[in-house]
């Protein structure tokens, strides 16, 4: 039973419903969780690892009942999860930080566990810095030990929060080779991110979401279709448009109802995140 | 390079069938002459070389240990448990030193008046309950949430590092307690006391965070010390036969709790 299932899942903290009865299925290969701030994006990633117990809802991972003691044991040594802001102990090197998190996922075989970890490092870069204490390499450079330790023991269920955040151009361009590459026929990846253009090179399918429910849910190509003939391009302001904002070329990018004659254009994934969510996704965008 | 090894001792020599003698000399050989490393190559097993070369990777790469790992090898502890217990804060240098630096002054106390035995003793019980506070949890360990995530069960996690800051805090108050003066029968007096709150904060936090449970406890014991001497106007009473009886009675109960609730720990461990 290679997937994830929930029904009518739901998170609340007090009167607020952080994830409000979500209902889904996520199969093997990369899944894109998309949203703003507060969507609820960390609160359903943090479910899916097993972290937080949901308020009520029937939630199933790999088959298995996190609820259930043993099960949850049985989901955690097939999972690997990167928390959104993963925290380190720093006097340890990259290589002990992830020996020791082996050494939590019941690898007690040091000789085979310290090559599970080489094998870690090297598969996000770090090789060459293995040896190098943790308050003394970069905030990439520490996403990507984070990401290392998530690789541990190649796990069935990858939950990834964000994890291409404070990463540099070139590192992310590394990041997205390398998850591509983990979304096999087998393994479930569960990425959360802001970037669009994360969704546009990883993901097979993409789940938008807004206010803890889930807004969309489709490929990328239909993400962008939801904008099909609702983005056009002015040299002004139009004030009919939900979302505006000025391109590095002058001109104003408009998401919205066009009016006639309007000079439409070819929307983007951003474009159609945008009409889902609204501003809020996007800082440059104003609502009109 | 004017003599090769006889083709039998390479067989032998690739079998790792061999005596140390002739396999040094081979060792010494082979690095300067290719022709015998060409006849060797062929007889090497895949495997065995593979193992050789893991065996090379793991000693030139594997990382050294920091001095906590390496003197909890020394003791016997394995390598794993040790990498554990590196990873509390608890049992770091500048903790053990900061506990011995009570202790002393504890001692210094009890060496000007007859009342600061009282003060060493109320102290001890303490040290562990504040290493155990700050062994496990949401807001001590930085790691709490890549931890959770993993198979190890969190109780498990807390009770070895509780068991390590226990047995370190006991070592340093039973090295201070043989400097007290005159040897006092009452020097022992801290010890059930240091394993029934110890025990009880591993209960309670079956329940609340070990923070809470270790903060809560430690006020109750210097409140229930407290009151013992101003009611008895006697400052070592509490550590008298009754108090200690209490101490066993308290650890016994908190064992018992403990193997009932282990599971509520790991469930109550999840975020909120």
């Amino acid at each position: 039973m290679s997937h994830i299932a929930m029904s009518d899942l739901r998170k609340s903290y007090g009167a607020r419903d952080a994830v409000a009865g979500l209902s889904l299925t996520i199969g093997p290969g990369v899944t894109g969780l998309l949203g703003p701030n507060g969507a609820g994006k960390t609160t359903l990633m943090r479910m899916v690892a097993t972290v937080l117990a949901p308020t009520s809802g029937d939630l199933r991972l790999l088959g298995l009942d996190p609820a259930d003691r043993e099960q949850r044991t049985e989901i955690r040594r097939r999972l690997g999860y990167l928390p959104q802001e993963p925290g380190f102990h720093r006097h340890f090197t990259a290589f002990e930080f992830v020996d020791y998190v082996a050494i939590l996922k019941e690898m007690t075989d040091t000789r085979a566990r310290h090559r599970e970890v080489r094998r870690a490092l090297e598969l996000v870069g770090l090789g060459d810095v293995a040896g190098k204490r943790i308050r003394k390499i970069s905030g990439g450079m520490r996403k990507r030990v984070a990401l290392a330790q998530a690789l541990l023991g190649e796990p069935q269920l990858l939950v990834l929060d964000e994890p291409s955040a404070a990463l540099d151009p070139e590192q992310r361009l590394r990041f997205r080779e390398l998850v591509s590459e983990l979304g096999g026929d087998e393994r479930i990846v569960l990425v959360s991110t802001h970037q669009t253009e994360d969704v546009a090179a990883l993901c097979q399918r993409v789940i938008v979401m807004r206010d803890g429910h889930a807004a969309f849910d489709g490929t990328p190509a239909q993400l962008s279709g939801v904008a099909d003939n609702r983005v056009w391009i002015a040299g002004s302001r139009d004030p009919r448009a939900r979302l505006w904002w000025r391109t590095s070329e002058g001109l104003h990018r408009h998401v919205g109802d066009p009016p006639a004659g309007a000079q439409l254009v070819k929307p983007t994934i951003e474009d159609g995140y945008l009409l889902l969510v609204g501003p809020a996704a996007v800082p440059d965008a104003v609502a009109a | 390079m004017t003599w090769h090894v006889q083709s039998e001792l390479l067989a032998q020599y690739a079998r790792g069938d061999i005596d140390e003698a002739h396999a040094f000399s081979i060792e010494a050989h082979l690095p300067s002459c290719a022709h015998c490393r060409a006849q060797i190559a062929p007889l090497v097993d895949d495997a065995r070389l593979a193992q050789a070369w893991e065996v090379i990777e793991e000693r030139l790469d594997a990382p050294r240990r920091g001095p906590l790992e390496a003197g909890l090898a020394r003791l016997g502890v394995p390598g794993h448990v040790a990498r554990l217990l590196g990873a509390t804060p608890a049992l770091r240098l500048s903790w053990l030193l900061a506990c011995a630096i009570v202790l002393a002054f504890a001692v210094l106390a009890a060496t000007r008046r007859e009342a600061g035995l009282y003060w060493f003793l109320v102290l001890a019980p303490l040290l562990p309950l504040a290493g155990i506070a700050l062994a496990y949890g949401p807001d001590v360990d930085p790691t709490y949430e890549i931890g959770l995530a993993a198979p190890m069960r969190s109780f498990t996690l807390l009770l070895i590092r509780a068991l390590a800051v226990l047995v370190a805090t006991t070592a340093l108050a039973g090295l201070a307690a043989l400097a007290l003066p005159g040897l006092h029968p009452s020097a022992a007096g801290w010890l059930l006391p240091s394993l029934g709150l110890t025990l009880a904060s591993l209960a309670l936090a079956t329940r609340i965070s070990p923070v809470v449970a270790c903060g809560s406890l430690g006020v109750l014991w210097m409140l229930v010390a407290g009151a013992g001497w101003r009611l008895a106007q006697e400052p070592l009473v509490v550590f008298g036969a009754t108090g200690q009886l209490a101490c066993a009675l308290l650890a016994a109960l908190a064992a018992l709790v403990l193997i009932r609730d282990v599971d509520s720990f790991d469930r109550r461990g999840d975020l909120t």
